[in-house]
């Protein structure tokens, strides 16, 4: 579509308030970001230190394995999640007897402060007197009776990882809600050729949803990005900073007043960000925004 | 029409108490204290009764209202975004290791022309306490709470496993905890979640004896950390299952409970130990010095301790509310009323304060233990001078007790910290 010139003037007076908006609360933070990221600033001071933040962060072990750990998280939430709401909103788009209490108790992690969410999972992973190594207890599998689930270095990350289960819900009600508009005459007609539920599962359903849960996927790494509040309430990091994400580590090095290096981290994480987000619109194509 | 004029004027005289009453209020002065001494903490019921107190004696002019912050570790990471911004509460308690930051930034009350111009202070203080808590000639918190963290061990475990005195070196000390472990019982409460407080005050103590109460102008090259750490290393043998990830409520709960044999906190957990110990757990309890490490710089009976909170002020534009803060402050370093907070929770401060006869027998015994100690060195979150090596410390040890760096690699950990 082309914008005649005499309507240029009445776009930009539409735009610009969400242009002012856009630039005030999102550009020039970044900028300021990206210029604070060379400078040591600790709150009170600052001075110009080049790269120094950006060749330390490359260079502590800490930083990687919470960059490994994002990484872990939306790919976790890509592979499994996602797809596991798939699955779940199709066979809930049946419409089978009871459909609609399973699609709100998959929701319900979503209404609920995700605080008290980690702080509940956090009891049931507790080693001494959590609900998890009860069962696994009372089920003979003895050798769990004390596990530390979180503050173990080889499950810590899985039982994080593993909990985030819980919010597949969220996507599965976005694709449930999209398997709605499908028009009942495309299964009619298949009913016609003798197809099966998972043939019309598979063959009708999933492909006119395909661009939603692509949309998922790129919800799902962009919310497990910027992971924080679960691991920071249930871990902090620990144990040996195994489980550190991004978000925590910036913010502990806030807490530390290293604000030049946390923000080095923020840009990093900006960046890794854009990088994945233009990395997922090539592999999925253009399927997102049909 | 006489009606209409009567009902006119009384809208107006309506509208004008309002106006007048609302003015009068707003004279009112508000102070807001974001407090950690709330929930439940050992001071807050007397804390709680001294700001009723005060609101009262000055109803119609001043008024404290608190914030209660009940987690202490998000407390100090407020402060800390709150110092960097600028925008400081009132009133607020301030932890050893954000002192040098406070004053750096300027943006604190400066307390010092109020304590030279009012004798209070200085008769209330002991001598020299308020010099020496300034720089630069400014004072940016005033001293309050002082602490000190010996052992404090359940009697009654010890003797079910055969153990009447408390150990004073750690060979004999981990014999104990064998003992201890052969009998069905934990013989420590340690933690790394958050802070890792407990554990970070048993190694406060080891190197402390290793190094001596001057470590930590040795630098995080002396072997007395690397030595520290492996006291922690075994002393993660005889802990809870959940010490790895676990907070100060969960470490100190094993305690309270009779889970765990031995402990080590500041002595405002004394009333702890009645109010929320299991019945006869405070009758139990034994303070002692920690154990040494043989051929250590450090000496017998030596404390870790030092300056835990202190008061301070957010720098004000307005005289009157400089002056009621100063107001407030004064009544909280009333000597009465220091000793009322002292008496009801067991916390000590600096200043001069009457104590009552009946004081709790521990705050005695671990007073006693103060006045016997050759030093009283500082802990290593305050003693290290690094924020960064301070919060790093809990994953270095979460670290080695997993066995995933050795001592040499939990001090490299702090070191890279840096």
């Amino acid at each position: 579509m082309k914008i005649k010139k005499d309507e240029v003037g009445w776009l930009l007076l539409f735009i610009a308030p969400t242009l002012i908006l856009f630039t005030l609360f999102f550009i020039l933070p970044i900028l300021f970001l990206l210029a604070s990221s060379f400078t040591n600033w600790d709150g009170i001071d600052a001075e110009f230190v080049g790269f120094e933040n950006y060749i330390k962060l490359f260079n502590k072990k800490s930083f990687v394995r919470a960059i490994t750990n994002n990484l872990y998280w939306c790919i976790t939430a890509a592979l499994i999640t996602v797809p596991l709401g798939l699955i779940i909103a199709l066979l809930l788009s049946h419409r089978s007897r009871g459909w609609k209490v399973f699609r709100t108790v998959l929701f319900v992690p979503q209404v609920v402060s995700s605080a008290a969410i980690a702080m509940l999972w956090a009891a049931v992973f507790n080693a001494e007197y959590g609900l998890l190594n009860y069962i696994l207890d009372n089920i003979g599998l003895s050798d769990y009776k004390n596990h530390n689930w979180l503050g173990n270095v080889r499950t810590a990350n899985a039982a994080l990882i593993g909990f985030s289960l819980c919010y597949v819900g969220y996507f599965m009600v976005i694709m449930l809600a999209k398997t709605a508009s499908i028009s009942e005459d495309y299964y009619d007609a298949a009913k016609i050729d003798g197809a099966s539920q998972i043939q019309k599962d598979f063959y009708i359903t999933a492909p006119l949803i395909k661009s939603t849960f692509f949309l998922c996927i790129i919800l799902a790494v962009i919310f497990n990005l910027r992971q924080f509040e679960y691991v920071y309430l249930m871990t902090a990091g620990g144990p040996a900073n195994k489980t550190q994400v991004l978000v925590v580590y910036i913010w502990n090095e806030l807490t530390v007043q290293r604000l030049g290096r946390g923000s080095a981290a923020g840009v990093i994480m900006i960046a890794l960000g854009a990088m994945l987000l233009l990395l997922l619109r090539r592999i999925l194509k253009s399927e997102t925004y049909n | 029409m006489i009606k209409l004029i009567l009902k006119k004027l009384s809208i107006t005289f309506i509208a004008i108490s309002f106006t007048v009453i609302s003015s009068v209020a707003s004279a009112e002065i508000t102070i807001t204290w974001p407090s950690i001494w709330v929930g439940k903490d050992s001071k807050t019921t007397v804390i709680g009764e001294l700001i009723d107190e005060f609101n009262a004696a000055n109803a119609g002019s001043i008024k404290v209202v608190v914030e209660e912050q009940t987690d202490y570790d998000i407390y100090a990471q407020k402060l800390t975004a709150q110092i960097a911004t600028g925008e400081l509460p009132d009133i607020m308690t301030v932890g050893a290791q954000l002192l040098d930051v406070l004053h750096r930034s300027g943006k604190a009350m400066d307390l010092a022309p109020h304590i030279n111009s009012d004798p209070h202070w200085n008769n209330v203080y002991p001598e020299n306490a308020l010099q020496s808590a300034m720089t630069d000639g400014v004072l940016s918190a005033l001293p309050y709470e002082l602490f000190v963290t010996p052992v404090t061990y359940n009697k009654k475990i010890l003797k079910e496993a055969g153990y009447d005195e408390f150990p004073d070196n750690y060979d004999d000390f981990f014999k104990m905890c064998e003992a201890v472990t052969a009998n069905g019982k934990v013989c420590t409460s340690q933690m790394t979640g958050k802070n890792g407080w407990t554990s970070m005050l048993w190694y406060s103590q080891a190197l402390a004896s290793a190094g001596g109460p001057d470590i930590y102008e040795k630098g995080l090259d002396h072997p007395a950390y690397v030595k520290a750490f492996e006291v922690m290393e075994k002393m993660y043998q005889y802990t809870t299952s959940d010490a790895i990830g676990a907070d100060a409520g969960v470490s100190g709960g094993h305690f309270l409970n009779e889970r765990t044999a031995v402990f080590m906190n500041g002595p405002w957990f004394i009333a702890r130990y009645t109010s929320d110990g299991i019945p006869g757990l405070h009758e139990n309890i034994g303070v002692a010095a920690a154990p040494m490490l043989m051929g250590g710089e450090g000496s017998p009976g030596g404390y870790v301790g030092g300056r835990q909170s202190s008061l301070a002020a957010g720098k004000q534009s307005d005289p009157a509310k400089e002056e009621a803060i100063v107001k407030f402050l004064k009544w909280l370093t009333i000597p009465e009323n220091v000793a009322r907070l002292s008496y009801s929770s067991g916390a000590m401060f600096i200043v001069n304060a009457d104590l009552p006869n009946d004081m709790d027998r521990l705050f005695i015994e671990m007073k006693q233990g103060i006045s016997d100690a050759p030093y009283v060195a500082p802990i290593f979150q305050n003693g290290i001078g690094s924020l960064a090596v301070a919060s790093e410390f809990p994953q270095a040890l979460s670290a080695l007790a997993l066995g995933d760096v050795t001592p040499e690699g939990a001090v490299e950990m702090l070191q890279d910290a840096e």
